[in-house]
């Protein structure tokens, strides 16, 4: 499915149905808020920050949120299943696990550089939000782990690893990419890949066999 | 056997940098007391935000468990951030007090490894007030709270960096400039996700699990799984 986040809502009045126009302003809202998050941090933003960079009424905001943090929820929500839905999506056309694995990586890493407003609201600003963002921030992290799992049936040692090593190889690379996220190296981020495929592979393959894994 | 008079009645609530005096008047010099007033307001907000959350805290929270008045308050802070801030470094510079004492006292990287990460755990379990407070309010507490909080995380790469020397071409050849970071930032999250589900009492259990993850890359998997699970 292609994403439509870079398409721009037309101004003025338009001939579109209602539901269209209902869905662009929650995008627009969303982006907003990403935006402005990033700028200034979760806490000190606004209601009136986000209608004022979204171009809407307030009312529009209020039509479509009934809060700052419901609408923060919404773009953390829209955020991470944006990248879980690439994540799918790239791991999917691979048969082996270990170029499923890193495959999924590259699309993760690809949405954190194209959408970093958006990353970094999911990935940074999170975790200051409040509990239901934080415990969403956990749950969502818990997707990663099914694809990481699968690495124990070609694994070796697959039955003796440690139980947690799945929630350890996912904190690791989202705090790698907070990092980055927090320093504005977002040019670093796409370097990063072999680095991290390594990294996420080594305990299933050992090293060498990472190594040659993250290489194709 | 000592006087049991002289012993403590129950385990102090807080480390000692955190222990508080009695209130009232006990004679003892200003300075001392200045000192000890801000220790007191420390562990008075510590009290606070166990109980209230730290947005839920108020200064008149605070006074009130440290038992000073609000003018005392603001002799030494100017506000509720500014506490915390002050009550986030004594915890901090406590907990990496003693896991740097309990890595100095392994004489093998493996092992001191393993004390570490034991001696943090130990602590946070202890002292769940504490430990919630350091990684879960911090989160909520403010730019200058997470930028600390980050770097307290990143402090404790040196540890294992450590782990480096003496390996060999192979071995190094397997590591990154960013394996170190990603080590530290796993621990980090199987830690604090059980502190924010209220899950404290499970963070002694972890030790296994995350000696085996930190040394693997430095020892190959059955090395360090071998160390982690010797009791």
């Amino acid at each position: 499915m292609g994403s439509n986040s870079t398409t721009r809502p037309l101004p003025g009045r338009q001939q579109l149905p209602r539901e269209f126009i209902t869905r662009h302003q929650r995008a627009r809202i969303i982006a907003a808020l990403a935006e402005e998050a990033t700028e200034k941090g979760y806490r000190a933003v606004t209601v009136a920050d986000i209608v004022k960079r979204a171009g809407i009424a307030r009312n529009t905001f209020y039509e479509n949120f009934s809060s700052k943090e419901e609408c923060f929820l919404a773009a953390q929500e829209y955020g991470m299943s944006t990248a879980l839905g690439r994540v799918v999506e790239a791991a999917g056309s691979f048969d082996e696990w270990p170029q499923r694995v890193c495959a999924g990586l590259g699309a993760f890493l690809g949405f954190v550089v194209e959408e970093p407003a958006l990353a970094r609201t999911c990935m940074v600003e999170a975790l200051s939000a409040g509990p239901a963002a934080v415990r969403y921030y956990e749950e969502s992290q818990q997707a990663f782990v099914s694809l990481f799992k699968l690495g124990r049936d070609v694994s070796p040692r697959g039955a003796e690893l440690p139980e947690t090593l799945e929630e350890a190889l996912i904190g690791g690379v989202f705090w790698i990419l907070y990092q980055r996220l927090t320093s504005s190296q977002l040019e670093a981020i796409s370097e990063l890949l072999p680095q991290l495929s390594e990294f996420a592979l080594a305990p299933y393959l050992g090293p060498e066999g990472a190594r040659k894994a993250a290489a194709l | 056997m000592k006087d049991s008079a002289n012993q403590p009645v129950e385990a102090p609530e807080y480390p000692p940098e955190l222990a508080r005096l009695p209130p009232g008047r006990h004679g003892l010099p200003r300075e001392f007391v200045a000192h000890n007033q801000r220790e007191r307001l420390i562990a008075g907000l510590a009290e606070a935000v166990a109980e209230n959350g730290y947005a839920g805290t108020t200064i008149a929270h605070i006074t009130r468990h440290a038992a000073v008045s609000r003018r005392t308050f603001y002799e030494h802070f100017n506000s509720k951030d500014e506490c915390f801030v002050a009550a986030y470094d004594a915890v901090m510079a406590e907990l990496s007090r003693r896991v740097g004492e309990a890595f100095e006292q392994e004489d093998e990287w493996p092992q001191a490894v393993r004390a570490g990460i034991a001696a943090m755990l130990e602590f946070l379990a202890a002292e769940p007030h504490l430990a919630r407070l350091s990684m879960v309010e911090a989160l909520v507490a403010g730019p200058v709270v997470v930028e600390r909080y980050d770097a307290a995380i990143q402090n404790l790469v040196p540890y294992f960096q450590a782990g480096r020397e003496g390996r060999s071409q192979k071995v190094l050849a397997g590591l990154s400039p960013t394996t170190e970071e990603a080590l530290v930032g796993g621990m980090g999250s199987l830690i604090s996700r059980r502190i924010f589900a209220d899950r404290t009492e499970e963070l002694e259990a972890l030790l296994p699990d995350l000696v085996e993850f930190t040394l693997t890359p430095y020892l190959g998997s059955s090395e360090a799984a071998k160390i982690a699970r010797a009791s």
